[in-house]
């Protein structure tokens, strides 16, 4: 190792220590970029490995959840291009503005005290919407995937998938409506919203 | 500068309630939501979808030996 090396690793916080706290999160994401455990929890294996044997490459002081997420994120896209064969469960036209709204109200839900789309959000759960999520394309669900489990701002997000802010941006619009379709589609599948628009349901 | 429109309230609604917006901007959502009713609704609307959405996506359920496992593989790297 050059001493320059050895000066810059003086700053340099073992791997372990700073990845570890970000297992949990980590996987709570993976879950919702891939469809199963089982996928989700080899997909932070491979991220944290490749992490791992390039941590020599990351900047001590700079963002490391950031830096972690972008290998993440990489792994995930790499994955989902390679395996094409993965089916995009929603056609990208155009949605109209407040879809799940729309449909609710249209389909005629009525609740005790809510809304219908309130009515509707409170009967579906984390599975289906997790499933809900799994509908969107690759590229969607990755933005999608770090502004709602994450929290990442639209900068943020644009620094760990790579694409400018206004990519970022349009891509998180389509991403929101795609996802109520899907969750609309969901509920249909499932049932729920002939049980909700039945005469005794309330 | 002229009216601040519906359609720019709903152009602007998700940099909105992301709170992506600069002031000067948000001021302008803000004006307009306090005048139309409409937009005003339709903003709580998709307020409470995406904190629906956002709560239950949050909710995972991370297995007990996870952590130990990926730990193990990264010992096992070295």
């Amino acid at each position: 190792m050059s001493t320059v090396d050895s000066a810059l690793d003086i700053d340099r916080q073992p791997f372990e220590s700073l990845f570890t706290p970000l297992l949990s999160s980590a996987y709570g994401a993976a879950l919702r970029l891939v469809r199963t455990r089982p996928d989700a929890e080899d997909l932070v294996q491979e991220a944290a490995l490749q992490a791992f044997r390039a941590y020599h490459t990351f900047q001590p002081g700079t963002n490391f959840k950031a830096w972690f997420f972008r290998i993440l994120a990489n792994c995930f896209i790499s994955r989902y291009r390679r395996n094409r064969k993965e089916r995009d469960d929603l056609a990208l036209d155009d949605i109209e503005d407040l879809y799940l709204y729309r449909r609710t109200v249209e389909a005629g839900i009525h609740g005790s005290d809510t809304s219908p789309v309130q009515t509707l959000l409170g009967k579906l759960d984390e599975e289906q919407i997790g499933e809900a999520m799994a509908r969107l394309p690759g590229d969607y669900r990755a933005v999608a995937t770090l502004y709602f489990i994450e929290d990442f701002s639209y900068e943020q997000i644009a620094g760990v998938v790579g694409c400018p802010i206004g990519t970022v941006r349009s891509r998180l619009h389509r991403a929101r409506k795609m996802l109520q379709r899907a969750l609309w589609q969901v509920a249909v599948d499932q049932g729920l919203v002939s049980r909700l628009t039945a005469p005794e349901a309330s | 500068m002229d009216r601040y429109t519906c359609e720019q309230a709903f152009r602007d609604m998700d940099a909105y309630l992301d709170r992506e917006l600069e002031i000067a901007e948000t001021r302008l959502v803000l004006g307009h939501l306090g005048e139309c009713a409409g937009c005003a609704e339709s903003f709580r609307v998709e307020a409470k979808v995406l904190f629906a959405i956002r709560s239950r996506l949050r909710r995972v359920r991370v297995p007990p030996t996870f952590v130990r496992r990926v730990r193990a593989r990264l010992r096992r790297a070295r």
